[in-house]
């Protein structure tokens, strides 16, 4: 009996989820999931991008490591929705082409 | 002879004047115009008028870095391809019209709804209004008529306006920016104008981070790594690159020579 009530209100909450987002079903339903992925992503790209603001102050080995971590981001932005994924990895290229440029400029230097 | 040098310089006189009603067709755009950008990716395909969006009225409440590299507008009209379902999700023209985000202690109409209603598509018209007859709730003149003048483009000073307080852009949203640290100041510098006898440039790249951030200029507008190793011209800049991103569209028009070609020749 717990178990219909767990599946019936997990239905309820992937139908509210569905409407709220707009995702398919089967993207609601592994909702709290996605939401974990989603949190870490996000954190990561608001660490990394963060930094442009003062990259001119960042070592070169500091944006070489930040450059990476933008690397490993695109891959999971690419899952995302289609609105999701143009506005973060429109976000993510200014970001990283920023500290790559600063990263260029220190080493031709 | 005598007959083909007059049939040539006919000729010439003939292109002579198509050639300068052609330039007499290109009108400068009103000051309430200049920068409108239409936005026409999906919106005559389901049934809308296309949008026209006021860059005088958004540049003087948001900075450009908020607009162009928080919320992700391209540089380009047309490139970002809005879709109504995005801003239904509190993406692009949503992160601001969403019906609860406030400016002016007034709140910002939502910008797309799902079902349109009658009711919805007279909201609808506020933004898409391309040839429609539709009285803008900002007017330009109202708003703009304490502004510190401007000699071209919308005819204001808007580094003065913010300078004099009368604007204050907005640099921050909640829940789309990331929280940073405040930009260190950046020097102003020099750069040598090409022909002699015209004053160089000071470019002052306070001015421009404080609206632009880093990232919107550099590497894409701006590629050039080391001062000087880059060269400019002025016919590239009218044709939109370089400095004619900006100022032959929404910035100061490159006509304004003075306000860049200001350091005092020697």
């Amino acid at each position: 009996m717990r178990k219909i009530i767990t599946v019936f209100f997990w239905f309820v909450a992937a139908v509210t989820v569905s409407s709220i987002t707009q995702w398919s079903w089967e993207r609601a339903l592994m909702w709290p999931g996605i939401a974990n992925a989603q949190e870490d992503w996000k954190n990561e790209f608001e660490h990394v991008c963060s930094k442009t603001q003062d990259a001119m102050a960042l070592s070169a080995d500091q944006l070489r490591n930040l450059v990476a971590r933008c690397d490993k981001l695109k891959p999971q932005i690419e899952k995302l929705d289609e609105t999701q994924r143009k506005v973060y990895l429109k976000r993510l290229q200014l970001c990283r082409d920023l500290l790559f440029f600063v990263l260029e400029s220190k080493e031709k230097k | 002879m005598k007959r083909i040098f007059c049939v040539v310089l006919l000729l010439f006189m003939f292109i002579g004047v198509v050639s300068a009603q052609n330039i007499a067709k290109k009108k400068r755009p009103l000051p309430y115009e200049y920068g409108e950008v239409i936005i026409n990716n999906y919106s005559e395909k389901a049934g809308l008028a296309p949008v026209v969006f006021d860059h005088w009225l958004h540049r003087a409440k948001y900075t450009c870095r908020l607009c162009h590299v928080d919320i992700g507008f391209a540089m380009k009209a047309g490139v970002t391809a809005i879709k109504a379902s995005d801003n239904i999700r509190g993406y692009y023209c949503g992160a601001c019209h969403n019906g609860k985000t406030a400016a002016d202690n007034k709140r910002i109409f939502d910008s797309c709804s799902q079902t349109i209603g009658p009711e919805e598509k007279t909201m609808c018209l506020r933004c898409h209004s391309l040839g429609k007859n539709i009285t803008p709730e900002h007017d330009f003149n109202r708003v703009t008529a304490n502004f510190p003048k401007g000699r071209f483009g919308n005819g204001i000073d808007w580094e003065k306006a913010e300078a004099e307080g009368l604007i204050k852009p907005i640099d921050f949203l909640e829940g789309i920016s990331i929280k940073r640290q405040p930009l260190s100041i950046q020097k102003d510098f020099a750069l040598e104008a090409k022909i002699e006898g015209m004053p160089d440039i000071i470019f002052s790249h306070k001015k421009h981070t404080v609206w632009n951030g880093c990232e919107l200029c550099h590497p894409e507008i701006f590629a050039g790594v080391k001062k000087g190793t880059a060269k400019y011209s002025m016919s590239e800049i009218f044709e939109g690159k370089y400095c004619g991103v900006c100022h032959t569209s929404v910035a100061f028009p490159l006509i304004d020579c003075q306000r860049c070609h200001s350091k005092p020749v020697q």
